[in-house]
């Protein structure tokens, strides 16, 4: 067995006096796909903001391929190469689709104020490096057509694939997705499955997904996480954690949980 | 390039500028000098409101940082004015970035309210501390030369101004459509994703404070020497309120609607200037117009109306071409792995 890409080790984190999440430990293999699930409150998205950096945990550990991120600002994280998208869309919509997955570069280019400002060569050269990195990254989500759009001028389903493409283009390790398929309509779910797998197998990207759809869920997912009141509560490929008795138990409660082994 | 584009305009709005001084009267060249002043305010505001996103109201006292420092380095170390100018501004964007340092931890409110206890204090500095700063009174600048250059003192000024303008402007332009620009805008329209993105908000922003003090300061040794004047009252909350109105009045988040705003709003003024009392009725009135019926300001309308007003923060290469098919014909093996 390899070494884990992203380790999370013991993290708890409290808010006031709220334990969100109690000793959490969370190891994703490089090329996983990882599903995290839990009802709501179980401290899911928190554990991103965790992982990326937005929240410290009160204790516990975080090793991004090997090396600790605990304590590190967002933007240092990203450079290590943990991209992540957002429950709400965070498209950037004074910018156009391109311009927006071109700000995706931001940390994979160097130009300065002064180099860009008198427009000097090396600039130039990066700036149309990322203008034709930035339309193969729309042409692999397949949206070329919406290059010149303002962000704010897509559907929801559409901004969340394009937020997808602006964190790809940075070329992470890691992808943490929190709920990207919220706005999708049935039919284009099949292609978000399809979308998923491709990130996996043609960008050699790990993904970590807190997702409410199951059954996008159960199709992707090479292990699943639950989680429920921050602590974790099972874990293991999609079939077996759909019939986990905890797991019934934290989704439907006790009662129901006794009905649904006795049909 | 459409015939009424935006560079066919400015083009004809710099020669026009150019050859101005040969055929107005002081007057209108003075008027003309104050304009160009303010564009440079209004680009430097503009980069740090419009396209960064910072509510900050220390402008106004950036503006009086340069103008005092061109002033008193030449009044009070005797140097020339070619060393107290380039000094002022230096001094203006050494302190936009120091009060960066404290405002970078505050957002919106919080961030207005400290500038502008930032900004009154500048103001009792320059009223209070009269050992150094002559006090309310304020104090006068020495005559600035342009000999051996065969021009008078108001021409030399104005081109002096409308070099540094059209120079600061074409700078400002490229820096807002590179990856730095892109930043800015990140921070302005979500700060939680421009972090995900790698952009350091702390870096950023305390960038574009730095870059609207350098302009505030060097439109403050500026205004310094077209007045041969400096007080106080120059540089207070009205001064901020103008300016904010220029960026307003032209649109947040473009440079080109900076020089639209800042001439708009001071021939605006001026026009008013003889009938007294009207000045500040009118001057409301058109802020209220601008914010109810045109809250992308003129340059919004411009872009709705007339081609060639975009402002991409991108240099596209394929500005001609129809989007889209251009990318579909890529074969699909091309793509990175």
């Amino acid at each position: 067995m390899t070494a884990p890409l992203l380790s999370v080790r013991n993290v708890s984190v409290s808010f006031g006096g709220v334990k969100v999440l109690d000793g959490v430990n969370l190891d994703v293999q490089p090329g996983e796909i990882r599903g995290l699930i839990g009802p709501n409150g179980a401290g899911k998205t928190t554990m991103l903001n965790v992982i990326s950096g937005i929240h410290a945990p009160n204790i516990g550990d975080i090793l991004l391929d090997g090396v600790s991120i605990v304590g590190r600002k967002p933007n240092e994280i990203a450079r290590l190469g943990l991209g992540r998208t957002f429950q709400t869309s965070q498209l950037f919509r004074g910018m156009t689709v391109l311009e927006n997955l071109m700000t995706g570069l931001h940390h994979r280019t160097s130009a300065g104020l002064v180099a860009a400002a008198f427009n000097l060569r090396g600039y130039r050269e990066e700036e149309e490096a990322a203008e034709e990195e930035a339309r193969l990254a729309l042409e692999f989500v397949g949206m070329s057509a919406f290059a010149d759009r303002p962000g704010s001028a897509l559907s929801f389903g559409q901004q969340r694939v394009i937020e997808i493409a602006r964190t790809l283009i940075g070329a992470p390790k890691v992808v943490l997705l929190d709920e990207p398929a919220v706005g999708l309509s049935l039919n284009r779910l099949a292609e978000f499955d399809t979308l998923l797998r491709r990130i996996r197998d043609e960008k050699g990207v790990t993904l970590i997904l807190i997702e409410h759809v199951i059954r996008l869920v159960m199709d992707v997912c090479d292990q699943v996480t639950v989680l429920s009141s921050g602590r974790q509560i099972a874990e293991g490929p999609p079939d077996a954690v759909r019939n986990d008795s905890q797991v019934i138990e934290a989704y439907l409660g006790k009662e129901l949980r006794a009905r649904h082994s006795a049909s | 390039m459409t015939l009424f584009g935006r560079r066919n305009v400015l083009m004809v709005l710099a020669l026009t500028a150019a050859i101005a001084p040969s055929f107005v009267n002081d007057y209108y060249l003075f008027v003309a000098n104050t304009i160009l002043i303010y564009v440079l305010l209004s680009i430097g505001l503009n980069i740090l409101l419009g396209y960064t996103g910072q509510l900050a109201f220390a402008n106004a006292a950036m503006f009086g940082i340069g103008a005092y420092a061109t002033g008193l380095l030449q009044v009070r170390v005797g140097w020339p004015f070619w060393l107290a100018f380039p000094s002022g501004a230096l001094i203006a964007t050494a302190v936009g970035l120091a009060i960066s340092l404290p405002a970078l931890r505050l957002r919106g409110l919080y961030l207005a309210v400290s500038t502008l206890a930032f900004a009154q204090f500048t103001q009792w500095v320059f009223l209070n501390w009269e050992s150094v700063t002559y006090g309310a009174g304020g104090f006068k600048t020495p005559p600035i030369s342009f000999a051996p250059l065969p021009v008078s003192k108001q021409a030399g000024l104005y081109y002096l101004t409308l070099i540094l303008v059209v120079v600061l402007y074409v700078l400002a332009q490229n820096a807002v459509r590179s990856r730095i620009g892109r930043a800015f805008i990140a921070v302005r329209d979500s700060e939680i994703a421009a972090q995900s993105l790698g952009v350091d908000l702390l870096r950023y922003k305390a960038l574009a404070f730095g870059i609207s003090g350098f302009y505030a300061g060097v439109a403050g040794g500026l205004y310094s020497a077209l007045l041969n004047f400096v007080s106080p009252e120059g540089y207070d909350l009205f001064q901020m309120v103008l300016q904010k109105a220029m960026v307003v009045v032209g649109g947040l988040g473009s440079i080109v609607g900076s020089l639209l705003g800042a001439g708009a709003i001071i021939t605006a003024l001026e026009a008013l200037r003889t009938v007294k009392g009207l000045q500040e009725i009118a001057f409301g009135a058109i802020l209220l117009g601008f914010i109810l019926f045109m809250p992308n300001g003129i340059i919004g309308a411009l872009k709705a109306k007339v081609r060639g007003w975009e402002e991409p923060v991108h240099r596209s290469r394929r500005r001609n071409s129809p989007p889209g098919p251009a990318a579909v014909t890529t074969p699909r093996s091309e793509v990175r792995p």
